[in-house]
């Protein structure tokens, strides 16, 4: 995290460069978790050393649970979670820019959006299982539910800010309002769509892993289910492990994105 | 011009309506994937009476006292850790790692955990409805001190502020409308999180309810649930828009 | 004294071999191009920032740190936001230890001068700027600084508020004739406002030269008549062209 400005104190170890001092943070908590494991002799069911964690993860790799080892797991939880998200992203995006271009169309839609807004995501994963089966498609439907909201409301924002002088000298040069739309609003809205992705991805992740866990052990794949497996049978090392990896690929996927929104905003 | 807003809003919302009735009158989608409106009002006609042993109003009850004590928790430890870790580099420099290790897991994870852990009684829960707030209170009172303007810093000094006037009547009233924003966004998490944990396990709540509904093949009784956590939702939102109003007078409100 | 700055990758000296002095209840004018460093020689005089070599002093007292005996008017008024006027006026005063008659008796004194009465319980948003700029003053006057600095300070209002604000504050500094330090990019206003003027070169912003406006005016200073009048007067206009002069040189063509 970035230096503060008005700091009058500023140890020697401040001067480290940043990634430097981070790594030695991060490596210090786990070195304070594993220490506690050590010092006061925590059982491994309940709070496993970081080291039995990684060889757990290790032993995934080759050694399956359910359906399948830990890429197979990795595999359709990415799956799943891109499906929902590009389906949200899709429908979300177009819909934004239009609500945020045509007003008739935000009239139209905009009560809808109201009524379901304070619906919490996971909470649709009960109807969801009952309409599609505990499989592929409910949980595709609950990514779906969590990533559209903030994508959609980040077009429509993104459209609606758009300096309306851009505009209009758009027009004095003679553009139609679908050039407009195409050649002016698009593209100065593109950095907020982008930043909608990323709040999307964000929500869709941690409902992905929500779907999972309430989906149960009906569904013999995905990380959530290494989660649950690893509580039902005590196995804190199974849990920890699948957690770890949830993160890990959650901060992939949003790496992933933050490098297309450096990419967009260049010229900002 | 001047009812657009309303004559469009209005027609959508009557045709949801309108298409969910026929839907279901009709006898085109099975009672138990949707049910009627009709089944739905029924079913809250009972559930306020008491269904499974329990009111809807404890189930209120089961869900609040979790959801009040863990985000109580998270706001006391969040709020001035983010100001601290914003405020004093050594501080930020311990916990900033602490905070990129922790923040990628969503909440829903620590699920399971925390019945490994605590049981699946209400520490558990607790303890889930706590990681999932403290992380927006944290941040946003990070972000909230981070962006002090420099002028208003400069200007206090030249005042004669110390260091800790900066803190307390410059910095911290200055990351106000940031940090009860994050407060606000951090309820939020919580509530979503609580319905989370009572969908997995539990024996009260409205997630509990619409697990049962689930199970009974009782789909009115899953929408009543979905309705309530909504309605819920909603007012907490606006209690919590109302408070920043009042909070922050010196603030444009729209 | 000498500054040099650490912005960007390449160190860069701001200022250089500046050396001046300011009598007691003077108006002294620094006027410059763009980015010649008089921002930070004020900033310097301030005691926001440290000279990289030199000293400052105020009277005998060598000027470390910020405080109320050198407060500072910013540009863009740096007002707290969640203070109204009284409480931004009074702010300075109990950051002091200025008990609370006293402070009642400066704050009843100050806001009929600067012409605010009836907006005490306004907050700075609900203030135009130049009324937000007469509180900023007034927030500085009201410790009774042995110099009061002001950066640039009418630069964010129009130029008709401009004019007005820079009678007003010849009114207001008469009343006590505390010392003061001004910088500015207009000539107009520092030929109409100084007694004298130290013109810089560009950066490394250095002293071109000293112009005694008492000269010009004699006794009678002319800040004290409206700004149109001296307009008309041969003696002010030729003086304007002579600074003009003295600074078109220094002006970067970006």
């Amino acid at each position: 995290m970035s230096e503060s400005g008005f700091d009058p104190k500023r140890p020697v170890f401040s001067r480290l460069p940043q990634p430097l001092l981070t790594g030695l943070g991060v490596g210090g908590w786990v070195l304070l978790w594993w220490a506690i494991v050590i010092v006061f002799d925590v059982s491994p069911d309940f709070l496993p050393t970081p080291w039995q964690v990684a060889e757990k993860l290790i032993s995934l790799t080759t050694h399956p649970i359910g359906e399948g080892s830990l890429w197979v797991h990795a595999g359709w939880s990415s799956l799943r979670f891109l499906s929902g998200f590009l389906l949200a992203a899709a429908i979300g995006i177009p819909l934004g820019l239009l609500m945020g271009y045509i007003r008739p169309v935000r009239h139209l839609f905009n009560p809808l959006f109201e009524l379901f807004r304070y619906i919490p995501p996971i909470a649709w994963a009960p109807f969801s299982i009952l309409w599609f089966g505990a499989s592929f498609g409910s949980q595709t439907f609950v990514i779906f539910t969590a990533a559209l909201p903030p994508m959609l409301m980040s077009a429509y924002l993104g459209i609606r800010l758009v300096d309306p002088g851009l505009i209009n000298a758009a027009r004095t040069l003679g553009a139609g309002s679908t050039t407009i739309l195409f050649k002016v609003g698009l593209p100065a809205a593109l950095p907020q769509v982008v930043a909608g992705l990323r709040m999307g991805l964000a929500n869709g992740w941690l409902a992905l892993v929500g779907a999972e866990i309430i989906a149960g052990p009906g569904v013999l794949t995905g990380l959530g289910y290494l989660i649950l497996v690893g509580q039902q049978n005590l196995q804190a090392t199974l849990t920890i492990g699948a957690m770890v990896l949830i993160g890990i690929i959650g901060a992939l996927f949003d790496y992933g994105i933050r490098r297309v929104e450096d990419k967009v905003a260049r010229w900002k | 011009m001047r009812y657009e807003k309303l004559i469009l809003g209005g027609l959508s919302l009557i045709v949801m309506l309108a298409a969910w009735w026929v839907v279901t009158a009709r006898g085109i989608v099975s009672e138990f994937l949707l049910p009627s409106p009709s089944a739905v009002f029924e079913a809250l006609m009972r559930l306020s009476g008491g269904y499974m042993g329990s009111s809807l109003l404890t189930h209120l009850k089961a869900s609040m006292s979790v959801v009040l004590s863990g985000y109580g928790a998270a706001v006391l430890i969040g709020v001035p850790l983010g100001i601290l870790m914003a405020w004093a580099r050594p501080v930020d420099i311990i916990f900033g790692p602490l905070v990129s290790i922790l923040r990628p897991i969503p909440p829903p994870a620590w699920i399971p955990l925390a019945i490994l852990w605590f049981g699946i009684d209400l520490t558990g829960k607790t303890f889930v409805v706590f990681v999932s707030a403290i992380t927006p209170c944290l941040i946003s009172a990070y972000v909230g001190i981070k962006n002090v303007p420099p002028d208003l810093i400069s200007a206090a000094r030249t005042l004669g502020a110390s260091n800790v006037a900066l803190l307390f009547q410059v910095a911290i009233p200055s990351a106000l409308p940031q940090i009860v924003s994050g407060m606000r966004i951090a309820l939020g998490s919580a509530w979503a999180t609580i319905v989370a944990a009572e969908l997995v396990v539990a024996t009260s709540g409205f997630g509990f309810l619409i697990m049962s509904g689930y199970r009974n093949f009782e789909a009115n009784i899953m929408a009543v649930g979905m309705i309530a956590i909504a309605i819920i939702g909603f007012a907490m939102n606006a209690l919590f828009l109302e408070i920043e109003k009042y909070a922050i007078p010196w603030r444009d409100h729209e | 004294m000498v500054f040099a700055g650490n912005r960007g990758a390449e160190p860069t000296v701001a200022v250089d071999k500046f050396s001046f002095e300011v009598k007691e209840s003077e108006f002294l004018v620094i006027v410059g191009p763009s980015g010649c460093g008089k921002s930070t020689v004020l900033s310097m005089t301030g005691g926001l920032t440290t000279p990289t070599a030199g000293q400052i002093y105020l009277g005998a007292e060598l000027i470390r740190r910020p405080g109320p005996d050198k407060a500072i008017v910013f540009q863009n008024f740096s007002l707290f936001p969640w203070k109204t006027v009284t409480e931004n006026i009074e702010f300075g005063l109990c950051l002091n230890g200025v008990d609370k008659a006293e402070r009642q008796r400066r704050i009843g004194y100050y806001i009929p001068l600067i012409g605010l009465q009836g907006f005490e319980n306004h907050y700075p948003k609900q203030l135009s700027g130049g009324m937000q700029q007469r509180v900023a003053i007034a927030r500085s006057l009201v410790l009774r600084p042995r110099v009061l600095l002001l950066d640039e300070p009418f630069a964010a209002l129009d130029a008709q508020n401009r004019t007005v604000m820079q009678e007003e504050l010849v009114r207001v500094w008469s009343e006590h004739k505390p010392t003061v330090v001004f910088v500015t990019h207009s000539v107009e206003e520092a030929v109409f406002l100084a007694d004298r003027i130290v013109v810089m070169t560009r950066r490394p912003g250095r002293i071109k030269e000293v112009v005694n406006v008492r000269e010009t005016t004699g006794e009678q200073h002319w800040r004290a008549i409206p700004l149109d009048q001296v307009m008309r007067r041969n003696d002010f206009q030729d003086l304007r062209g002579r600074i003009w002069g003295l600074l078109r040189n220094e002006i970067v063509v970006a």
